[in-house]
């Protein structure tokens, strides 16, 4: 909204607000992902009939892995969210400055909601690779969402 | 070779198979292979044996017909009409019903104009400087996030967005001037 309404005053805006589409076009169906991904690691979870239990808990582990990826990704995405509202906090017109401001904001709780699925929903341990690429992020759109406010005034 | 024939323009490749050479050929089919293919498989969904009979008979036909083809810079669309045609009459002699322009739902033109469009930006795309190429490749192709594309390119995080949007703005500038004119103007 912030890049369509500064089309006059921003050369780049077309081309932020054409950013800002593909990035919401690789969340959304991440965040349908996520939810399959974690309701098929609670169903290995619970499953309770027979079987080997080292096999059972392998399967859960895969699982685990598999749903872990996806909360990386919203970080990451979210991360580039809050760097792209950041550009637009401090470019954009004017009037609309807040607002891009206020996504950053939010693309920054994304993000840092994502890390802390990847720490405690899926018992990924500290100093794990994929944890820290996911605070990294989450921390990046902190830093970005600090700036997108002072930017805006 | 190729690398001197890829780097024609359209107006030039027709115009070196028009003298009969065989890598402008090469290079022709080279570069609208896909785009026919698409049409008739996205675009017509037509099954795999009859697109790739059309596909055949599309570039028998560009060989046989190029010299009536009165604007070389409308090559494409040339080539697409005749795609069209030709995928129209595998749908209407496979129905055998209705007359082969009713075969055409209107769902069909509109992702015909979408393969169309991506094509055009592709190929406008090429036009563009290497480092344009390769940060749009990675932000919108492969979906790569900026800390992604800046470790890539050793390039600082922050300068990411700003550049792929300088590079967008390029991209219209160059989508804007082949959009003027660049019609079908042959059969």
């Amino acid at each position: 909204m912030v890049a369509r309404s500064s089309g006059d005053s921003w050369r780049d805006a077309a081309g932020v607000g054409a950013q800002a589409t593909a990035l919401l076009e690789r969340i959304t169906p991440l965040v349908r992902a996520d939810a399959e991904a974690w309701e098929d690691a609670l169903a290995e979870l619970h499953a309770t009939t027979g079987g080997d239990l080292e096999k059972r808990n392998d399967a859960l582990e895969r699982k685990l892995d598999d749903a872990a990826a996806v909360p990386i990704l919203i970080a990451d995405t979210g991360a580039d969210a809050a760097s792209l509202a950041e550009l637009a906090a401090d470019r954009g017109e004017g009037a609309y400055r807040a607002d891009a401001a206020v996504a950053a904001v939010l693309a920054a709780a994304g993000a840092r909601a994502a890390s802390h699925l990847v720490r405690v929903n899926l018992g990924v341990r500290e100093g794990d690779a994929r944890l820290a690429r996911a605070r990294r992020s989450a921390d990046a759109a902190a830093d970005a969402a600090a700036r997108a406010l002072d930017a805006a005034g | 070779m190729r690398e001197v024939t890829e780097t024609l323009s359209d107006s030039q490749l027709v115009q070196r198979c028009r003298a009969g050479d065989p890598e402008a050929w090469n290079e022709l089919v080279e570069r609208f292979s896909r785009y026919v293919y698409a049409i008739c498989v996205q675009g017509f969904r037509l099954r795999e044996q009859d697109a790739e009979d059309v596909f055949q008979e599309v570039f028998t036909r560009v060989y046989s017909r190029l010299d009536t083809l009165r604007d070389d810079s409308a090559v494409r669309p040339w080539i697409a009409q005749l795609t069209r045609r030709l995928c129209l009459d595998t749908l209407a002699s496979s129905a055998r019903v209705q007359p082969a322009e009713e075969v055409l739902a209107p769902s069909t033109e509109q992702t015909l104009d979408e393969i169309d469009e991506a094509f055009a930006v592709r190929e406008a795309v090429t036009t563009l400087s290497e480092s344009c190429q390769e940060v749009l490749d990675r932000f919108f192709a492969r979906d790569e996030s900026y800390r992604t594309i800046s470790a890539g390119l050793d390039l600082p995080a922050g300068t990411i967005a700003s550049r792929i949007s300088r590079c967008l703005v390029q991209l219209r500038e160059r989508l804007e001037g082949r959009n003027e004119g660049s019609t079908p103007s042959s059969e």
